[in-house]
């Protein structure tokens, strides 16, 4: 009876992990190859096909060492009820080694606020078509491929993961850099997350650049421009609007000088809730505190309600009142 | 060269694992020892699986927890789950420590006496039930999600103690420990 109650109690934990869908709020953004946004996606066993269709636009031309953007747009989108869709950009599809960071694009930033090549976004209802862009560093001066690809659920939630990745490449040629270009020094690292109710002033460091612009626009998508201000040397500097809420600000930068004049890609900036801070020796004190005082306590405690061998029952051996044994 | 990320994985289920095993056995034990179901012939078998299990897992925790924190959004502390699952597994660790090396003072006789047999048994599980806990956790944080969703746990609570509490804490509890190890 025993063995078939235990069982019928595996038989139960092996079919559990049936129920439900895999992941159904997503893994988060990360850097990843090719399905390997969630365990149970890397299996194409597993897998059925998307019905999206997924193109990648970039700008004309491209040079070495340069910001650039990469847009993937993807059409028919299905996704769960929750919305959430997984796009990747990848530099092959072979599942290994194939992000863009490993032919030697790196990615500065990408329209949700961070600096990987697998971001999520949330799809609103009833819209059928979405564009996420990222910002790269131009990788050596050669021909390179990109692809486009999303994996994501349908509104039922308990069906197979579907999978779906851009049907022809985005073929790109990186350029050598012209001599007397206007543009961003390489060491310029643009920043992509701020807190809310911060002010927040952007050094731009520059090469062969005389006069500089700024356009900037919101969700909304109208565009303010301002001029940025001349520092020392080659930097320029200037002010984005505080954000009161959280919130995603773009702006770009439009350089001029001797040679053709430039328009930098759309750099993404986040505005968040000031993040949470702890003083770290507090918190390392307390833990070491409860390590010793569960440790101690324990231990003294299960010695205080241990009966000693030497005090167990001698009954045999005690001498009996009166002084006779 | 294996990333903390990786790492934390592997020695995170490593842990969960064999913690998760132990608190079984221990449930077991703390049964055999009254002799419910019938169990009470098989004590010595779950008796040392209980505390093996848990002891690998005891050698795993202090793996996963550096290299939680290396794998920490900037290679740190700054989120009140990650303070939480550093809070949850150290008193886990010292909880283990100290079901292990109660068991090992007192040896077999632990599991025939009436009130060491049932807070071993609750020790042990409790310190299954902390590592449980700071896996969940560690789900909520990495995946937003997790098992122990559905009790509405209070997470982002961060019940944080003074440094001078902290360090008085630390005082007597090292006393104690030496009061405690004094009797052996």
């Amino acid at each position: 009876m025993n063995r078939i109650a235990l069982v019928l109690l595996l038989c139960a934990c092996l079919l559990a992990p049936g129920i439900g869908s895999a992941n159904p709020n997503g893994v988060g953004a990360g850097e990843f190859d090719a399905q390997c946004g969630g365990a149970c996606h890397g299996d194409a066993d597993m897998n059925r096909s998307s019905s999206a269709i997924i193109t990648l636009t970039s700008p004309d031309t491209i040079y070495e060492g340069l910001l650039t953007s990469i847009t993937v747009q993807i059409e028919s989108v299905e996704t769960t009820q929750s919305g959430i869709l997984g796009v990747f950009l990848l530099s092959s599809l072979s599942g290994s080694q194939d992000t863009p960071a490993d032919v030697g694009w790196d990615i500065v930033s990408n329209s949700e606020g961070n600096a990987f090549n697998y971001l999520e976004t949330i799809v609103p209802s009833g819209t059928s078509t979405v564009e996420v862009t990222w910002t790269l560093k131009a990788p050596e001066v050669g021909e390179y491929t990109l692809y486009g690809a999303v994996h994501h659920g349908t509104v039922d939630g308990n069906d197979a993961p579907f999978y779906g990745a851009s049907i022809t490449p985005l073929s790109v040629t990186v350029l050598e850099v012209p001599e007397d270009l206007p543009r961003l020094s390489d060491s310029f690292d643009p920043p992509i997350q701020r807190d809310i109710g911060e002010t927040t002033s952007i050094e731009v460091s520059t090469e062969f650049v005389t006069s500089m612009s700024i356009e900037w626009r919101t969700n909304s998508g109208e565009i303010t421009s301002l001029n940025a201000t001349k520092g020392e040397g080659n930097s320029w500097s200037f002010e984005l609007p505080t954000s009161i809420l959280p919130n995603m600000i773009e702006w770009r930068a439009i350089l001029s000088g001797e040679g053709p004049e430039q328009t930098t890609p759309w750099f993404q900036l986040r505005s968040d809730e000031p993040s949470w801070e702890v003083d770290n020796t507090l918190v390392y004190m307390q833990s070491f505190a409860m390590l010793f005082a569960l440790m101690a306590g324990f231990m003294a405690l299960q010695k205080t309600l241990s009966v000693p061998i030497d005090k167990k029952d001698h009954s045999e051996l005690m001498i009996p009142h009166g002084g006779e044994y | 060269m294996v990333s903390s990320n990786t790492f934390h994985v592997v020695s995170t289920e490593l842990t969960v694992g064999a913690f998760a095993m132990a608190g079984l056995f221990f449930l077991l034990a703390g049964l055999a020892s009254r002799n419910i179901l019938g169990l009470q012939s098989k004590i010595t078998v779950i008796d040392t699986v209980a505390h093996a299990t848990l002891f690998f897992g005891l050698i795993a925790m202090p793996f996963a927890i550096f290299s939680g924190i290396q794998s920490g959004p900037q290679g740190d502390i700054n989120h009140p789950l990650l303070v939480n699952k550093m809070l949850l597994s150290t008193a886990s660790l010292g909880l283990a420590i100290g079901v292990l090396a109660s068991r090992h003072s007192i040896g077999e006789r632990i599991w025939q006496q009436t009130y060491t047999r049932d807070l071993q048994a609750v020790g042990g599980m409790a310190a299954s039930g902390l590592i449980l806990l700071t896996a969940s956790i560690g789900g909520t944080f990495s995946r937003g999600e997790s098992l122990l969703d559905i009790f509405h746990l209070p997470y982002e609570i961060v019940p944080l103690m003074p440094l001078w509490m902290s360090c008085t804490v630390l005082v007597l509890a090292i006393a104690n420990l030496r009061t405690a190890l004094q009797k052996v």
